[in-house]
């Protein structure tokens, strides 16, 4: 999922400037798992934010919402009129959420309340990590389902680097070497013979070095039938 | 200790807010410590009495009580 961290409260001020009507909008699904931007955290920041401004001497009408889903039209929809009659939209969504609001509502004022992290899992209670970078051409099944792409500092494809200490990365000891982890995990299942190839340069293309991407379906698109 | 935790995220989020965290305290004791419980209450009023009424909170006037 997305994992998202929750801005400074002085920097969504700064955000919202002197807006009179302010709207802050939770997601109902990643920065709900990960506490971020969900609908306790919406009504949370709202008080928060209702509080720091009174004690600034200020006015405003600061209410809360939680959308179910901020990257999709249809949930969107469903908030149509608050979300227009706010001055500013404080989205507690990832990025996404941010774009997909001020894509439908072209009229509206949407500022981040989180910073979009990385995509991972929730490793412990209150501990979030990174998995995957998104590159477009996943290699997970050539690497005993670890990634070194989003795993490894180096994204290396042939690893351990000399680096790699005591099954450590030299970036940041507190990191398991992710090649250690493919190395290990190999070994557990009797299949170290996949490493026996190396692994050619990686296609950049189909991640972010090839631009913005986007994926077309034409026995799904409404459009394409219709032309 | 989770409530001890939560306390000190409520005291980091006042401090955000601009109100001073020492608002909120967690003491540790059992249902028979009297003397520290009374001891904790004397503490935190004399505390709050020198830090002023909550800023944020609404004057009522007295007549309208009930």
């Amino acid at each position: 999922m997305i994992i998202a961290e929750q801005k400074p409260l002085e920097e969504i001020k700064d955000l919202v400037g002197d807006a009179e009507k302010v709207l802050v909008a939770g997601c109902g699904t990643c920065v709900t798992i990960c506490f971020a931007g969900g609908a306790r955290e919406a009504e949370t920041l709202a008080a928060s934010l209702r509080m720091s401004t009174r004690l600034d001497g200020a006015t405003k009408t600061i209410t809360d919402t939680n959308i179910q889903r901020q990257c999709e039209w249809e949930f969107l929809d469903e908030q149509r009129e608050g979300i227009l009659d706010a001055d500013v939209v404080v989205s507690l969504a990832c990025g996404i959420g941010v774009q997909a609001m001020v894509e439908r509502f072209p009229q509206a004022w949407v500022v981040p309340g989180v910073d979009t992290s990385f995509l991972g899992v929730p490793a412990e209670q209150g501990l979030w990590e990174e998995r995957c970078a998104a590159c477009g051409e996943c290699i997970l099944g050539i690497t005993a389902g670890i990634c070194p792409i989003a795993r490894c500092a180096k994204s290396l494809l042939n690893g351990p680097c000399g680096g790699s200490e005591d099954g450590h990365c030299e970036v940041d000891p507190a990191t398991p070497c992710a090649w250690q982890l493919i190395h290990d995990r190999l070994t557990s299942v009797g299949r170290t013979e996949i490493l026996i190839n190396p692994q050619p340069p990686k296609n950049w293309k189909a991640a972010r070095d090839g631009g913005p991407r986007r994926i077309i379906r034409d026995d799904l698109r409404i459009v394409a039938e219709q032309e | 200790m989770k409530a001890r935790k939560r306390i000190a995220r409520a005291q980091d989020l006042l401090a955000e807010i601009g109100l001073e965290p020492e608002r909120v305290e967690m003491f540790n004791m059992s249902a028979a410590m009297a003397a520290e419980f009374a001891a904790a209450a004397t503490e935190m009023t004399e505390r709050i009495a020198e830090m002023g009424p909550n800023p944020l909170r609404v004057h009522r006037p007295e007549s309208a009580g009930g």
